[in-house]
């Protein structure tokens, strides 16, 4: 089994996934997954075609990701990306947009970067790519919001182990926008 | 119609998973001249909800921007309006119809959705956007 999990950058994919790594590891009741970070791939292996100098960011390729990945079907694949790539389930980590601009303001991002991205997250942009990609029965839609990384690990852990049914759209961020 | 009587306008539509608002400002954008309570999808039913929720939205934002002098209005999208479709989604389609449907006449139509990013981005026309 394959999971993705994706969300705008900040919602806290990576600090969530971490935990729910140590969880796989640790209880030999839960599936034997590997965890993949897939920007650190990206990045390791160069898998990018050009740079966005705008926006300092990589623009990756995709193609060649997807190779990487060709193998790896018992996996988690963290990455805002990771929904470009088949996958059984695809979490969607949300979070209101203008705590989102704060949590990425605090990682140290610039303020075109954090304000770029919380308008991604209250137009729902990566929700709309990964239902149209997958489907909405795939789609396991999780606001982190005032959740602790802790909490949103245990909503990840539901997806992987299927006690948690398909959900999306449940959010509504528009309101950010003014 | 005389060029005289032409007033333009920018139409701002937020086209998001299941709602899609618009706001109406003078061409500098500092004025505003309507906006929209938004076309909110009835979830249970958001295939055609959403689309004819916009277009609703869309009308009665017609008419105050009719009133208040302006002939044709530019159209900037922001969003991938959801409901499974490229795009500019069909909130975003079925309120640019229904402003034209309404006399207005349409100028530039602009796709400015925002691309999420850290050190990595997806590719552009990828995920559609
Ligand atoms: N549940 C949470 N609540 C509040 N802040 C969080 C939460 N999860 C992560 N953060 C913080 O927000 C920032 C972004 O988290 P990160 O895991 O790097 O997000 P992503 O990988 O989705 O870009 C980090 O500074 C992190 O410490
Ligand atoms: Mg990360």
């Amino acid at each position: 089994m394959r999971v993705a999990i994706t969300g705008t950058p900040g919602t806290g994919k990576t600090t969530a996934t971490e935990l729910l790594e140590e969880r796989l590891a640790e209880d030999d009741s839960l599936p034997d997954l590997e965890v993949v970070h897939l920007n650190r791939v990206l990045e390791d292996e160069g898998l990018y075609t050009e740079v966005d100098a705008d926006r300092e960011s990589k623009i990756a390729d995709l193609d060649a990701l997807a190779d990487w990945l060709e193998d790896r079907d018992e996996a988690v694949i963290e990455s805002h990306l990771a929904h470009h790539f088949d996958a059984d389930r695809v979490a969607v980590l949300r979070c209101e947009p203008a705590a989102l601009e704060e949590r990425l303001l605090e990682r140290g991002e610039t303020e075109a970067k954090a304000r770029e991205n919380a308008e991604s997250e209250a137009l729902d942009v990566i929700l709309s790519e990964a239902a149209e990609q997958h489907g909405l029965e795939s789609i396991y839609e999780v606001d982190t919001t005032d959740r602790e990384p802790e909490d949103v690990a245990d909503a990840l852990e539901a997806v992987v182990t299927g006690e948690r049914e398909p959900s999306a759209g449940e959010v509504d961020f528009v309101g950010y926008l003014g | 119609m005389s060029q005289d009587d032409e007033k333009w306008g920018i139409a701002h539509v937020h086209a998001s998973f299941n709602n899609t608002v618009m706001t109406v400002t003078d061409l500098t954008g500092a004025e505003t001249i309507a906006k929209s309570s938004g076309g909110t999808a009835v979830k249970q039913n958001r295939d055609e909800a959403s689309p004819y929720a916009a277009m609703q939205m869309a009308e009665s934002v017609a008419e105050e921007v009719k009133a208040a002098g302006i002939t044709g209005l530019h159209v900037r999208v922001r969003g991938p309006g959801g409901n499974l479709q490229k795009s500019p989604g069909p909130g975003a389609q079925a309120t640019i119809r229904a402003l034209a449907r309404s006399g207005i006449e349409i100028g530039r139509i602009e796709d400015v959705t925002p691309i999420p990013h850290d050190g990595s981005r997806a590719p552009k026309g990828k995920g559609g956007y």
